[in-house]
């Protein structure tokens, strides 16, 4: 069974298609990069994932859950951090994240255990007590992540995670991220325009333009069919051949 | 559930806007026995007239109740409650919180309840500080009928705040919200001593809920069970209905 499994999902807000027939699978334990210009439709695909936005038509499966039916379930299983948030000004980052593992009814030992284990393994032990409000945009987005993860998901939905870190931090988080795919079989959903870091981090890749996915596969075997050797220029040339 | 309405809580009494609320609270407590050293004789004629007597506790306890709490609770309603859900949401807080495996119906009902809570603490703190204040300071105190009273009337504080909230999300937006807040629990304080003004309106006035927070006003000497308890599950039943309102409203909500 797929992890993932979506079935011709697309969403309109009014006249606008945001998503438009997407079909994809995403394997259990498979890093899946989704890569896109800013309103390709990444993030409500995403969100549709979660229920966070109903979808218009389509059907979507999360590890066996029907989005529409089963959204707490889904979201139960789901660590998810979105491209735009804030975080709680008036919460220091232990609280908060004691405050999300209570979401998820985590026993309070194991919650702050796990708040521990985060906290330490992204370098915020020494300001988990300070208030949200002081965090730079670095330690906020660790916090971000550290937040999605407290739940020990089986999926991970990550939308521009790497925005706002330092070189040093985006690399601890790839590095992260490929441990838990390796190692706990998360499956994570990257969704990202650094094509640097999809590509550090992700075998397959879907493309998004103007709501649509086209194109969907292996990142040599995409660049070897449009005979490209970066990211870049593999980006360029789907979305070249789309327009034409 | 219950850990997270707890840490809820908590986060609510340790937001900025809670130390306004003392310091308002705190305000009233300390400005009190000065008016009532020199009560305006317009106030002192309504008493005499309302409650047939020129005891000076009475006169004490309308201006606390009406003069200085029933104006606290519906401008501090609003306050406390002008962050549930909407300011989340356009903050950037809520789509974060929004994808755990909380409904957002039931996410309001926790962030009201929490912030129902935190009105509570502050406006029984107050009371029970102001019990000790006024025992040293105003002539004719006496702390038990005070805090009898004050027992009924903090659950039309709570009332209150469930209002500002779940009108704060019927409307949507959250200047308009908060201005109907307003708007509606400055209207509910204006007649709530409607009944005492004229008897003959007594019944009707127990409609409104801040009517129903200030009824043992009338029964300050023989203040029991009988006149706190009913009104108080009347304030309850209303609150849970409210809170029930506003969590229907906000089911499409989108973060």
């Amino acid at each position: 069974m797929n992890a993932i499994e979506i079935e011709g999902l697309s969403k309109r807000f009014g006249a606008v298609r945001a998503v438009e027939a997407v079909r994809l699978a995403v394997e259990p334990g498979e890093i899946f990069g989704l890569m896109g210009h800013n309103g390709a439709g990444k993030t409500t695909l995403v969100r549709m994932l979660l229920g966070l936005t109903p979808p218009s038509e389509g059907h979507a499966r999360v590890l066996g859950h029907d989005i529409a039916t089963e959204v707490l379930a889904v979201r139960r299983l789901c660590g998810y951090l979105p491209a735009d948030y804030a975080l709680p000004p008036d919460m220091t980052a232990r609280q908060f994240l004691a405050y999300v593992a209570a979401m998820f009814s985590l026993p309070r030992a194991e919650a702050e255990a796990r708040a521990e284990t985060w906290l330490r393994r992204f370098g915020l032990l020494a300001a988990a007590d300070r208030r949200l409000r002081g965090f730079s945009t670095g330690m906020a987005q660790k916090v971000g992540v550290a937040q999605a993860l407290i739940n020990e998901p089986r999926v991970l939905l990550l939308d521009e995670p790497t925005s706002g870190l330092d070189p040093l931090g985006r690399h601890e988080l790839l590095l992260l991220l490929r441990e838990l795919a390796r190692e706990r079989g998360v499956t994570i959903v990257f969704s990202s325009h650094i094509l640097s870091d999809v590509e550090t981090l992700c075998r397959r890749v879907g493309a998004m333009h103007h709501g649509r996915l086209i194109a969907c596969g292996e990142i040599a075997a995409l660049k070897q069919q449009h005979g490209v050797a970066s990211m870049d220029d593999l980006y360029l040339a789907l979305v070249r051949q789309e327009a034409a | 559930m219950i850990r997270f309405l707890w840490l809820d809580y908590r986060a609510a009494l340790r937001e900025r806007k809670v130390w306004f609320a003392v310091a308002i609270f705190a305000y009233a407590v300390l400005s009190l026995p000065v008016l009532v050293a020199r009560p305006p004789a317009h106030v002192q004629a309504a008493m005499e007239a309302w409650f047939g007597a020129r005891d000076p506790f009475t006169l004490f306890m309308f201006m606390w109740t009406d003069l200085a709490m029933n104006k606290l609770i519906a401008t501090l309603a609003v306050v406390l409650a002008g962050g549930v859900l909407l300011r989340e949401r356009d903050t950037g807080v809520l789509p974060l919180l929004a994808a755990k495996p909380i409904s957002l119906p039931r996410y309001f009902a926790v962030r009201t309840l929490s912030t129902c809570g935190v009105m509570a603490t502050l406006y029984l703190g107050t009371q029970l500080i102001g019990a000790l204040y006024f025992s040293a300071m105003v002539a004719g105190f006496r702390p038990g009928p005070f805090l009898a009273a004050a027992s009924l009337h903090v659950w039309a504080a709570v009332f209150a705040t469930a209002l500002a909230a779940t009108l704060l999300v019927v409307v949507g937006r959250r200047g308009p919200g908060l201005l109907a807040g307003l708007l509606a629990l400055f209207s509910l304080v204006g007649m709530a001593f409607i009944g005492f003004y004229n008897p003959a309106w007594a019944t009707i006035s127990l409609l409104n809920p801040i009517s129903l927070g200030v009824q043992s006003l009338a029964h300050l000497d023989a203040l029991g069970p009988g006149v706190i308890v009913p009104p108080a599950l009347a304030l309850i039943l209303l609150t849970t209905a409210t809170i029930t309102a506003g969590a229907w409203s906000v089911r499409k909500l989108e973060a």
